[in-house]
C-alpha cells in the first residue's frame, strides 16, 4: 500500500517560502490567493500484509524518528 | 532507414552517405544514435575544429593539452592544476537551475577524473535584460543552481562574470570552470593500457535523463518549443557528485584504477567511444549490465546523460577491492564489458549485438567544415559629441547599469571560504586559493568583452585575454595559461563564422605573445532563437600562479593616506566601447569606430614592473581597469570607510576604458623606490591622489562616501527586484 | 598531558579536512579523523561535528547524520562532561540528536548565505572565556539553514540559565543590522544546561590563519586549551 505523510513547518513558524510564492502569485494577478505556506509530501511502499494499526504504529514512529523534526514540523497521514 | 529519421538525429543526408558508403550496410537505430552524439558539434567540433589547430596548445609548463578531460599545467615540486571551462548554455535556458548546477557537475568530473581534487570554481553568466520577467526567472535559477551544487559538494566559487545585455534575451550563457590539485607524478588519463581490462560503471544508475541532451546542444531553438524540450534536462545530485568523487579519488590514489573517464555529454557512448579511441584498442560493453533506474532501451542507455556517472578501466585482480571501497562511499559499481584488440566498438544487449562500429569512423572520419565566412566591414572614423556628460550624470549612469555594480547578490549564494584556502573571494579582480599543505597560490579570472569582439573580433579577442592578464596581474599571480569557452551563434551565417575565425586568430596570437597557451576548451555554436543571434562571446579563463602566497596583492585600499598611482594609456572618449555605450552616446553597433590596436609592449612592460614591487613589498594593493574605468576601478578598491581623493585633468577620462591600466596603491615611505623603479623601467604614470578616510573627492568635488557605498552595494539588489 | 582531539566525517561532510587542519595548527595534539560508521571514539578531550552537507541535506538538514552509528558515543562523550562543538552543519546535528536546544530553518532570505558575519559573546563559557564581552569576531557564514528557532519557553529558558553563547552583531562596515539570517534574538551559537556542548553557525575554522579574513577564529580554540 502507499502511504503518503504530509510534513509542514507548524503554524507559528514562518515559512518564507509560501511568503515568496505568494507575493509571485499575487504580481501574476492571483490576487484573492492568502495564506500559502509549502510543505514536503513522502510516499512509502507498505506490505498490504500490515493492518490499520500496525500501519499507523509504523508510521507514527518513523516520524517521530526521522521524518519529522517536532521542534518546527507537523504531520498529517494521507490515505 | 529514412531521411526524417536521419534529419531528426541532426546528421545530415550527405554525413550520413559518407557513414553507409564506408559500412557497406545499413544501421541499427542504436548505431545511428552514436552517429548522432560523436558527429554534433559539441563532441566533434566539426566547425571549429579546422581553426582551433592553429591555437598553441603546448610550452614547457604544459603537462597536458586540449584532447583530455581537463589541461594540467606544471606549477613545479610535483604540484601541477588541472582545469577547463565548459557551457550548459541550453540546458539552463530550458531549466535554469538544474542546468546551471549540472554544468558545475560536469566540470567538476573532468577535474577529477584526471585524478586531481577540485580546488576551486569560477562562473561566467549572462543574461538579457533585467526588466524581463524570464530574465529574473532565469538569473535566479542559475544562480541558485550554481551554488546549490557547488556548495555541497564543497568547493570555494572564486570568482567568474556576471553580465546582462539583451543580446542574451533568449540565449542566456552559463559557462562554468573548475580547478584543481594534482601531482604529476599521479595524473589518469582516459587512455587504457591493457587488452582484457574491465571496463567497469561506477556512480548514479542511469535513467532517462537528457537522451538527446547531446545533439539539442546542436540545434538551433524555436521559441515555442521550451516545454517539448524539457524532460531531456538532465538532474543534477550533487552529494551523489562528493561521494563520487571522494570513492574515485580513494581509488586513484590506491593504485586500483588504470584509466578513467567521465560520462558527460552523450554518456556511456562517448566515453567508450574516446577510451577506445586513445588507446588504440576496441571496446565491448554488455548494455544489459548497466545499472538502471528504471527500464530502458539499449538505444536510450547508449544515449543517457545522467549525471555522476563514471566508465573505469581497471585489472581483474582489483575488482572486489574497489567494490568494497566503493560500498563504503555507497556507490553502485558493475563491471560491464571489457577492453579488446579489435579496434571496434561493440554493443551488446539481450544477446545480441546492438552496435558493432570501427572506432576510426566514429572518430577519425568525423566531420570536419571549412564553412564559408566573411570579413566585418571597415569602419569609418567619427568623433562623439560628449558635452552633455557631466561628472554626476556619468556617476548616475553606471552607478544604474547592473554590470557596474558589486554582484554580491550573487556570490554571496556562493561558498567562498570552504577548504580553507580561499585567499582573494569574488568581487576582485581576481579569485586565488592556496594549494593546500603549500606555499603556493593559484589565481583565475574568466572574461570576455562581447562589444569589443563585435566591432572587431579579432582585436576585441586580444583585449580580452589582456583584461584577464590584468586581473591576474593586479593579484600578483604570474598569468600561465588558458582555457576557452568559445560561446557564438549559428556558424552558417558566414558574418558569424567570420566571428568565429577572426577571434580564434586574435587568441591564438595573444596567447603567443603572453606564452599563456591554451590547454583546454569547449566550443557553444548555435547560440541564436530565431533571427536574434548572440554577440559572439568567447569567454577566456586565465590561470597562474605564484609560489609564495604571502606575496599576493589584495585589492582593497589597506590604510589612510597611500598614494594612488595611475599606470597604463587611455583609450579616450572616442575609443572606448563601453564607455559610449553606456554613457549611452551611441546606440547602434555601426556606429563605433574601430578598436585603437592594443598595446601588448606597454601590457607585459607594466607586468613585470608590478611583478617585481610586489615582490619586493612595495605595493600595498592594486587593481586593474576595465569597464567603467579609473573610477570604477577606485570605487571597487574602497573598503571599511577608506575613501580617496584624486585630482585629474579631464573628468570623462575616468569613466574610460584604458590599455595596460591598473590603480595602484603605495605606502608613502615606499613612494621614491616605486617612482624610481618607473623611471628606469620608462613607465609613464601620474600620481592621482591618497586615500582618504570617508572620504570620495574627485577634482575636490566631494560626494558622500557612504551614499556612494550605498549605490554601489545596493544598487544590484534594488535594479533586480 | 597533550590535548587531544576529534573530528566526525559524515557522507557528505566537506569541512572535515578544514576542522581537522584547524584543531591540528591550534591544538598541536594528536587529532583523529572519524568515520560515521565507526562504532566508538578514541579517548577525546574534545570532538567537532564539522560544516557540509551530511547526507546531502535530505530530508532535513543534519536529519539523518543524527542517527548515524557513532552518534551513541558521541553522546556519551558529551555526557562525560567532554567537550562537543557543532559547527554548521555540526550545529544542525546537535540540534536534531537533541543534545542542543531549537532549530534551524531556512534563512529569512530564503537563499544561501556565502559571506562575513559579525558576531559577539553573549554568556560566557569554556568556548568563548578568552573573548571580550565587547570584542566584535569576523567570521564567515555559509548555510541555507542557519535561522534559529524555538518555541518561547526555550528561548527564556536560554536567556535565563544563561546559554546564548554568541549573537550576530554590526559589524565595520556592516549594511544591514547584523541578523543575517533571520534568527531568533540573533543567536548564532548556544550551548547545552553544562555548557560542554557549543552548536554555531559561523566557521571559526575559516578564520585563523594569516591570509584568512580575521584570525578570530582561534580564539575558541584558545579558550579551550586555557
Amino acid at each position: 500500500m502507499r502511504i503518503k505523510i504530509l510534513i509542514r513547518l507548524k503554524s507559528q513558524i514562518l515559512e518564507p517560502q509560501g511568503k515568496v510564492i505568494e507575493q509571485s502569485l499575487k504580481s501574476l494577478g492571483f490576487e484573492e490567493f492568502s495564506n500559502i505556506r509549502q510543505g514536503k509530501l513522502i510516499e512509502i511502499d507498505l506490505p498490504d500484509s500490515l493492518n490499520e494499526k500496525e500501519r499507523s504504529e509504523k508510521i507514527d514512529v518513523a516520524c517521530k524518528r526521522l521524518l519529522v523534526n517536532e521542534i518546527i514540523e507537523e504531520y498529517e497521514v494521507l490515505g | 532507414m529514412n531521411d526524417e529519421i536521419i534529419l531528426e538525429h541532426g546528421l545530415t543526408l550527405d554525413e550520413f552517405r559518407v557513414i553507409k558508403e564506408y559500412l557497406k550496410r545499413d544501421l541499427t537505430i542504436e548505431e545511428l544514435g552514436i552517429f548522432s552524439a560523436m558527429w554534433n558539434e559539441h563532441c566533434c567540433y566539426k566547425t571549429s575544429k579546422k581553426w582551433l589547430k592553429k591555437l598553441p596548445t603546448s610550452n614547457e609548463i604544459v603537462i597536458q593539452g586540449p584532447g583530455e578531460n581537463a589541461g594540467i599545467i606544471d606549477v613545479k615540486d610535483n604540484d601541477g592544476i588541472a582545469f577547463k571551462i565548459e557551457s550548459h548554455n541550453h540546458p539552463s535556458y530550458i531549466e535554469p537551475f538544474n542546468g546551471a548546477a549540472t554544468g558545475v557537475g560536469g566540470i567538476l568530473r573532468d577535474i577529477f577524473t584526471m585524478g586531481a581534487r577540485p580546488i576551486a570554481t569560477l562562473d561566467s553568466i549572462r543574461f538579457g535584460e533585467i526588466s524581463t520577467d524570464k530574465t529574473n526567472y532565469l538569473l535566479n535559477g542559475v544562480v541558485h543552481g550554481i551554488g546549490h551544487y557547488g556548495n555541497c559538494i564543497g568547493i570555494p566559487n572564486i570568482g567568474g562574470e556576471c553580465e546582462f545585455d539583451q543580446t542574451y534575451d533568449y540565449n542566456n550563457l552559463v559557462n562554468a570552470m573548475a580547478i584543481g590539485h594534482v601531482k604529476n607524478d599521479s595524473i589518469f588519463y582516459s587512455k587504457p593500457k591493457t587488452i582484457g581490462g574491465l571496463i567497469v560503471y561506477i556512480g548514479s544508475k542511469t535513467g532517462k535523463d537528457g537522451i538527446h541532451g547531446a545533439s539539442m546542444a546542436s540545434d538551433v531553438f524555436s521559441e515555442d518549443d521550451e516545454d517539448e524540450k524539457r524532460p531531456s534536462v538532465q538532474v543534477g545530485d550533487p552529494f551523489m557528485e562528493k561521494l563520487l568523487m571522494e570513492g574515485c579519488l580513494e581509488l586513484m590514489s590506491s593504485g586500483l584504477i588504470e584509466s578513467m573517464q567521465d560520462m558527460g555529454a552523450a554518456g556511456i557512448t562517448s566515453s567508450s567511444v574516446e577510451m577506445a579511441s586513445k588507446g588504440n584498442v576496441g571496446v565491448h560493453i554488455n548494455l544489459d549490465k548497466v545499472p538502471l533506474r528504471q527500464p530502458l532501451t539499449p538505444y536510450e542507455i547508449l544515449l543517457s546523460e545522467s549525471q555522476e556517472r563514471m566508465l573505469a578501466v581497471i585489472e581483474k585482480d582489483n575488482n572486489e577491492k574497489i567494490r568494497e571501497i566503493l560500498k563504503k562511499w555507497q556507490i553502485d559499481y558493475e563491471v560491464i564489458g571489457e577492453i579488446t584488440n579489435t579496434k571496434r566498438v561493440v554493443f551488446s544487449s539481450n544477446e545480441k549485438i546492438v552496435v558493432d562500429l570501427p572506432v576510426d569512423i566514429i572518430v577519425d572520419d568525423a566531420p570536419e567544415y571549412d564553412r564559408e565566412f566573411s570579413l566585418p566591414k571597415k569602419r569609418n572614423q567619427r568623433n562623439f559629441d560628449t558635452s552633455k556628460l557631466n561628472i554626476e550624470k556619468m556617476i548616475s549612469n553606471y552607478m544604474n547599469n547592473l554590470n557596474y555594480l558589486d554582484k554580491s547578490w550573487v556570490y554571496n549564494q556562493y561558498d567562498s571560504t570552504v577548504m580553507g584556502d580561499t585567499i582573494k573571494e569574488p568581487g576582485q579582480s581576481a579569485g586565488v586559493v592556496k594549494i593546500h599543505n603549500t606555499e603556493k597560490a593559484i589565481g583565475a579570472s574568466t572574461d570576455c568583452n562581447p562589444l569589443y569582439i563585435r566591432i572587431n573580433p579579432e582585436k576585441g579577442m586580444i583585449y580580452t585575454v589582456l583584461e584577464a592578464y590584468r586581473n591576474l596581474i593586479a593579484s600578483n599571480i604570474k598569468p600561465m595559461a588558458i582555457t576557452n569557452n568559445l560561446n557564438f551563434a549559428s556558424p552558417l551565417d558566414p558574418n558569424i563564422m567570420g566571428e568565429i575565425v577572426l577571434s580564434i586568430s586574435g587568441l591564438s596570437d595573444i596567447a603567443k605573445k603572453l606564452d599563456t597557451p591554451i590547454v583546454s576548451g569547449n566550443v557553444s555554436l548555435y547560440n541564436q532563437t530565431n533571427d536574434r543571434p548572440i554577440d559572439p562571446t568567447p569567454v577566456i579563463g586565465m590561470v597562474g600562479c605564484n609560489s609564495n602566497w604571502k606575496k599576493i596583492l589584495q585589492n582593497k585600499f589597506i590604510k589612510k593616506n597611500d598614494e594612488l598611482l595611475l599606470l597604463g594609456k587611455s583609450l579616450g572618449g572616442d575609443f572606448s566601447p563601453y564607455f559610449l555605450q553606456d554613457q549611452k552616446i551611441i546606440s547602434s553597433i555601426c556606429e563605433f569606430n574601430e578598436l585603437l590596436a592594443p598595446d601588448i609592449d606597454l601590457e607585459i612592460k607594466t607586468a613585470k614592473f608590478i611583478q617585481e614591487a610586489a615582490e619586493k613589498d612595495l605595493i600595498q594593493s592594486s587593481n586593474d581597469i576595465s569597464r567603467g574605468g579609473i573610477f570604477m576601478s577606485l570605487i571597487k578598491m574602497t573598503q571599511k570607510n577608506l575613501g580617496f581623493s584624486i585630482k585629474v585633468n579631464d573628468e570623462k577620462d575616468i569613466f574610460c576604458e584604458y590599455n595596460a591600466g591598473y590603480i595602484l596603491a603605495i605606502d608613502q615611505k615606499n613612494k621614491e623606490e616605486v617612482f624610481s623603479m618607473l623611471y628606469k623601467d620608462q613607465i609613464n604614470f601620474l600620481s592621482l591622489g591618497q586615500v582618504k578616510l570617508n572620504t570620495f573627492e574627485i577634482n575636490s568635488k566631494k560626494f558622500n562616501y557612504s551614499d556612494m557605498m550605498d549605490m554601489y552595494y545596493k544598487n544590484f539588489y534594488k535594479l533586480i527586484n | 598531558m597533550s590535548f587531544k582531539s576529534a573530528v566526525i566525517t559524515f557522507p557528505g561532510s566537506n569541512c572535515d579536512r578544514d576542522a581537522l587542519t584547524y584543531l591540528k595548527d591550534l591544538t598541536h595534539g594528536e587529532v583523529f579523523n572519524i568515520w560515521h560508521e565507526e562504532s566508538s571514539l578514541p579517548d577525546v578531550d574534545l570532538v567537532i561535528l564539522p560544516g557540509g552537507f551530511s547526507f546531502g541535506d535530505y530530508l532535513r538538514s543534519g536529519a539523518m547524520a543524527s542517527k548515524s552509528n557513532i552518534i551513541h558515543d558521541v553522546i556519551d562523550h558529551a555526557n562525560n562532561g567532554r567537550y562537543l562543538l557543532g559547527i554548521c552543519n555540526g550545529f544542525q546535528i546537535l540540534t536534531e540528536i537533541g543534545l542542543l536546544k531549537g532549530a534551524l530553518i531556512q534563512n529569512k532570505s530564503i537563499k544561501f548565505l556565502g559571506k562575513d558575519c559579525y558576531i559577539k559573546k553573549k554568556f560566557d563559557n569554556k568556548f568563548n572565556c578568552n573573548i571580550k564581552d565587547s570584542e566584535v569576531l569576523q567570521i564567515p557564514v555559509a548555510h541555507n539553514e542557519g535561522n534559529f528557532y524555538c518555541d518561547q519557553e526555550t528561548l527564556n529558558y536560554l536567556q535565563n540559565e544563561e546559554l546564548i553563547a554568541f549573537e550576530y552583531c554590526r559589524g565595520e562596515d556592516s549594511i544591514d543590522d547584523g541578523n543575517i539570517n533571520g534568527s531568533l534574538d540573533n543567536i548564532a551559537g548556544i550551548t547545552n544546561k553544562n555548557r560542554n556542548i557549543l552548536g554555531m553557525m559561523p566557521h571559526p575554522e575559516r578564520a585563523y590563519q594569516d591570509f584568512h579574513v580575521s584570525k578570530d577564529g582561534k580564539k575558541i580554540i584558545e579558550s579551550i586549551l586555557s
